[in-house]
């Protein structure tokens, strides 16, 4: 060999050495875990924040990059981070108790994993109730190629309903007395004006029902009294982002609500969707949407007048609203809408004919989008009814779901969204990938999941078992998982699965769309599937903060899995009872 | 009664176990249903009756206190003390086991009480408790919370405390029964923590326990005007 | 038949317009005020063109974005799909190509329009249930993924004047480009 080619050769395994170096970059972030003073028009009180600020972090990754993460715990108490909707290896997750042992006061624990995703996602604390005293935060991730979609200004939208009292006491109140929060209770004055309306008669009959069951029609949110935030900014404070007439902007919606869902709309604009839960959609234009608590929507919009327009979120039981405000100018102001009429829950949201539908198959070939477990359009019972007729999969994908109806509610729900201004509403229906991320096949498996609750002792729970009482839902890699949520409660459940994705059922095969959070309303049966390709031990949850932590609760297992993969999953602890 | 004692001091360990990941927190809470002055003819007096507790959805430990206080020669009329031990036997009703002491002045008594307490259709909340003395007693407690908006409520409550046996010194007559009724009129002023009210109280007494009542030279029925606070923490 | 024919055959057939389709080639006059009467272009002819601008349609972009093009200028559009969706290249102003995507909406709504095809036996089915017909306009073409398409068009006054995928929601998500007037 010359001393040429020699130096060629070295010259060759740089640049091999370089190139490999930078295809996968490093980024080092850091994040501090502080109490923090949190000011709102209608309170002030200490919460948790990361680095130091009521103000929410974005941590901006880039897709292949492999990040480390140090977390420095300022608290007294036990913190963790968990990275909501990243495909990680689940040591690095973030939940105590599962993924590892949480980060002790003081101390600074290190994540270490590569980003192998794009798009909107956030973290927040897995601990205690750290997340509904404010530890959250976004993750916004640039894809390595072009985004499907344009937009001349990128804006995150982290919505959340910040709460005068602790998580801690929420919990402890709600455990003394399930309404404490409620204060959209129907009264004797409802009641009188009921009768003027409906007739004593009927009105009696309606509280008579409802009396029996000891359940509340107005129970549409557990926790009320919140003021809703963005980006740590109450209604008066009025976050706003800039744009010039013309432009493009895209808007991160992410719900961080440890309890509300928000109904977001933008008077005078159009938004079109083109990412749930970080992922890409095929775009969909809609005038309002629905965000359950964790989900992300990325939306676009194009503000064309000089004027400012008002990003206007009710929450879903229209107690409270977030407000923000894009304009081409700061300090402009577009009109605030009012808050609509609160809805009320019928006997369709009531879940009284749970079970099975006759001869309804609901094996992996079986209806694929959501059915209602029964209807009840006229606020009635229906016993018996051929629920063969309300397979909404039949309708397929030449349906035209008619203005005020969305298959993923009850039929006669007193949820189904409605647009402001009659209007397009965002359905999971409208939903499909833009590119679908595995190839679609037959699930080789269904795992029913009732959603069930005792709303009286405000106890949340999977197949009637709380958390603590619950053996792990043990999966298989290679396994393709139908998993068949029937919500047998009046509450809606924003369902999220660590660690692999949730394919949600809206009857469009290969393009149905890969989310992280499925919600699931009163009265409904909904179907996921999840490709098992992530070894080890995850959280799977109701993603509503104190229904989490009340029961509503499972450890997922993946046994098995390539040997490197499976590696450090921890022995399998003796099974002594049946749960 | 040392039997007693020690089941429940077996059982409180269990009360603080916590769950890991998502840890389950424990539940306690002071509910004050009645702190309030009873106004009458000259003969004004003090009531409480509240439950402290402590426990878990399945095992709850409960004090409950029950007293009244005559503000006249500065005596307990009425002083209970209950430990109680509540667990879910339905959807809406535990059950309930404890020990109750009384201690007014005069006769003090110890009795064993089992029961149950929960929420019947149409809201009514009910407390039915048996209990085992020297003379036992059947108590039944209704209670219904009538909001008149979302911040003011109408609760009209009953009890009926009924002897099994006679029993001179208490001044019950088997199966005569002592009728409590009461209505109160609360307003939410802070949260659901504290919640001021006024009402109506009305105690009677039947059959030979009012005859005993009125040869002690008492009424036989008592109507108070009360005012008082109830209180959630 | 080769490739080429072929590919502009099934083109052509893909074309699916309605109405306003139908007036996008002829003069169309903007209501407000000065009442100038304005012209997109028309269908132009193959002897006619002088030009030959190959567009990449992609999930859910063009490339290129921006094109130049003189008045009274031909053009033959060679347009690609190379997206895993249906495109549509369309010339239009911003105005048509918002009431077209209505149209184009209905064609969702009908099972016609698939994420990745075009379901023939709905079209037909539409067109009886509905006695619309579709027809092929001039200024669009409709392509499913791996398809290509040939449109040859005449320029009049290109201002204003935008190329556009009227799948519903494309063109908000900005796929659309701008015909700049070349000196």
């Amino acid at each position: 060999m010359t001393a040429t080619s020699f130096a060629r050769a070295c010259a060759l395994a740089a640049a091999f050495t370089v190139s490999s170096v930078t295809a996968a970059s490093a980024g080092d972030y850091s994040i501090t875990v502080d109490r923090v003073a949190l000011e709102t028009g209608d309170f002030a009180k200490t919460a948790i924040g990361y680095n130091g600020s009521s103000t929410p972090t974005i941590l901006r990754f880039k897709e292949g990059e492999e990040v480390t993460i140090a977390v420095t715990n300022n608290l007294a108490e036990d913190t963790s981070i968990h990275w909501h909707g990243l495909i990680l290896p689940y040591r690095q997750d973030g939940v105590p108790g599962i993924s590892f042992d949480g980060i002790k006061p003081g101390e600074t624990f290190t994540y270490r994993f590569p980003i192998v995703q794009s798009g909107t996602y956030w973290f927040h604390s897995h601990t205690g109730f750290q997340e509904p005293d404010g530890a959250y935060g976004a993750i916004v991730i640039e894809p390595q190629g072009r985004e499907p979609f344009r937009f001349d200004r990128d804006y995150v939208v982290q919505l959340t309903d910040a709460h005068p009292h602790s998580g801690e006491r929420i919990m402890r109140n709600l455990k003394l007395m399930p309404d404490y929060y409620n204060r959209q209770q129907r009264t004797f004055l409802d009641f009188l004006n009921d009768s003027r309306d409906q007739g004593l008669s009927a009105a009696l009959a309606d509280r008579s029902a409802w009396g029996e069951m000891r359940m509340m029609p107005t129970d549409v949110e557990d926790l009320q009294g919140f003021t809703p935030l963005i980006n740590g900014q109450d209604p008066a404070q009025n976050w706003t982002g800039l744009f010039e007439p013309g432009e493009r902007v895209r808007l991160r919606f992410i719900n961080s609500s440890a309890m509300t869902y928000f109904d977001i709309r933008i008077p005078g604009l159009q938004m079109t969707v083109v990412q749930a839960d970080g992922n890409n959609v095929q775009p969909v234009t809609v005038d309002e949407l629905r965000i359950a608590v964790a989900e992300t929507y990325d939306v676009i919009v194009r503000p064309t007048e000089d004027r400012a327009y008002t990003v206007f979120a009710e929450s879903m039981g229209r107690t409270a609203f977030a407000r923000g405000t894009l304009a081409p100018r700061s300090g402009m102001e577009a009109e605030v809408p009012d808050l609509r009429e609160p809805p009320l829950l019928t006997m369709a949201d009531m879940g009284m004919a749970h079970g099975e539908h006759g001869s309804m198959d609901h094996g992996s070939s079986g209806p694929r989008a959501p059915q209602p477990t029964h209807t009840m359009a006229d606020g009635t019972m229906m016993q018996g009814m051929n629920h063969g007729t309300m397979d909404h999969g039949a309708m397929g994908h030449g349906a035209m779901p008619m203005a005020g109806t969305d298959p993923f509610y009850a039929p006669g729900s007193g949820l189904t969204p409605q647009a402001a201004d009659g209007g397009k509403f965002l359905s999971y229906a409208d939903l499909k990938a833009q590119k679908p991320l595995y190839e679609h096949r037959d699930a080789t498996r269904e795992i029913e999941l009732r959603l069930t609750g005792n709303m009286e002792r405000y106890i949340w729970s999977i197949n009637d078992v709380k958390y603590s009482d619950a053996e792990p839902i043990r999966l298989q890699y290679g396994e393709r998982v139908r998993f068949k949520f029937v919500n047998e409660t009046m509450m809606t459940h924003p369902m999220h699965l660590h660690g692999m994705w949730s394919i949600l059922d809206v009857g469009q095969g290969k393009w149905n769309p890969v989310k992280h959070v499925v919600s699931v309303a009163p009265g409904t049966t909904l179907y996921m599937e999840t490709e098992v390709d992530a070894p080890g031990e995850w959280a799977f949850h109701c993603h509503l903060s104190y229904h989490m932590d009340s029961g509503m609760f499972r450890k997922v297992i993946v046994e098995g899995g390539p040997a490197g993969k499976s590696a450090d999953l921890p022995a399998v602890p003796q099974q002594t009872t049946g749960g | 009664m040392r039997r007693h004692v020690l089941a429940t001091a077996a059982l409180i360990p269990t009360l603080f176990w916590t769950a890991p990941a998502p840890a389950e927190p424990l539940i306690y809470g002071l509910q004050v249903e009645q702190a309030e002055r009873r106004f009458d003819d000259g003969s004004d007096l003090y009531a409480w009756d509240f439950d402290a507790l402590v426990g878990t959805d399945e095992l709850k430990l409960i004090w409950r206190s029950e007293a009244e206080y005559l503000t006249e020669g500065s005596r307990f009329e009425k002083l209970e003390n209950q430990l109680r031990l509540q667990t879910p036997i339905s959807t809406f009703f535990d059950a309930v086991v404890g020990v109750r002491l009384d201690t007014p002045r005069g006769e003090d008594r110890a009795y064993g009480v089992i029961g149950v307490k929960g929420l019947a259709p149409q809201w009514f909340e009910l407390d039915a408790d048996l209990y085992v003395g020297e003379t036992s007693f059947v108590r039944i407690e209704a209670e219904y919370e009538g909001l008149i908006t979302n911040r003011i409520t109408l609760t009209p409550s009953l009890e009926l405390d009924t002897p099994l046996g006679d029993d001179a010194d208490l001044g019950v007559g088997a199966f005569a029964p002592i009728l409590e009724v009461g209505a109160r009129l609360s307003y939410d002023l802070l949260d659901r923590a504290v919640a001021p009210y006024i009402g109506v109280h009305y105690e009677r007494r039947f059959g030979e326990t009012a005859d005993l009542t009125r040869a002690e030279g008492e009424q036989r029925d008592n109507l108070f005007f009360v005012v008082g606070t109830k209180m959630l923490f | 038949m080769n490739h080429r024919l072929y590919a502009r055959a099934v083109a052509a057939a893909l074309a699916l317009s309605l109405s306003v389709a139908g007036i996008a080639s002829a003069q169309m006059s903007h209501g407000g005020g000065h009442g100038a009467a304005m012209s997109i272009g028309q269908p132009g002819d193959a002897s006619a063109v002088g030009r030959t601008i190959e567009i990449t349609m992609h999930d859910n972009y063009y490339e290129p974005e921006t094109l130049s093009v003189s008045e009274g200028e031909t053009v033959r559009f060679l347009v690609k799909n190379a997206g895993a969706i249906v495109h549509e290249f369309n010339i239009a102003t911003a105005e048509m190509h918002k009431a077209h995507e209505a149209e184009m909406q209905m064609l969702v709504d009908h099972g016609v329009l698939m994420p990745d095809r075009i379901d023939r036996a709905a079209a037909e089915k539409m067109k009886t249930s509905m006695g619309h017909g579709m027809h092929a306009a001039g200024n669009s073409l409709l392509l499913e993924p791996g398809q290509s398409g040939e449109l040859i068009w005449r320029f009049a006054d290109a201002k204003d004047l935008e190329f556009a995928c009227n799948v519903p929601g494309h063109y908000q998500a900005g796929m659309m480009g701008d015909f700049r007037k070349a000196n």
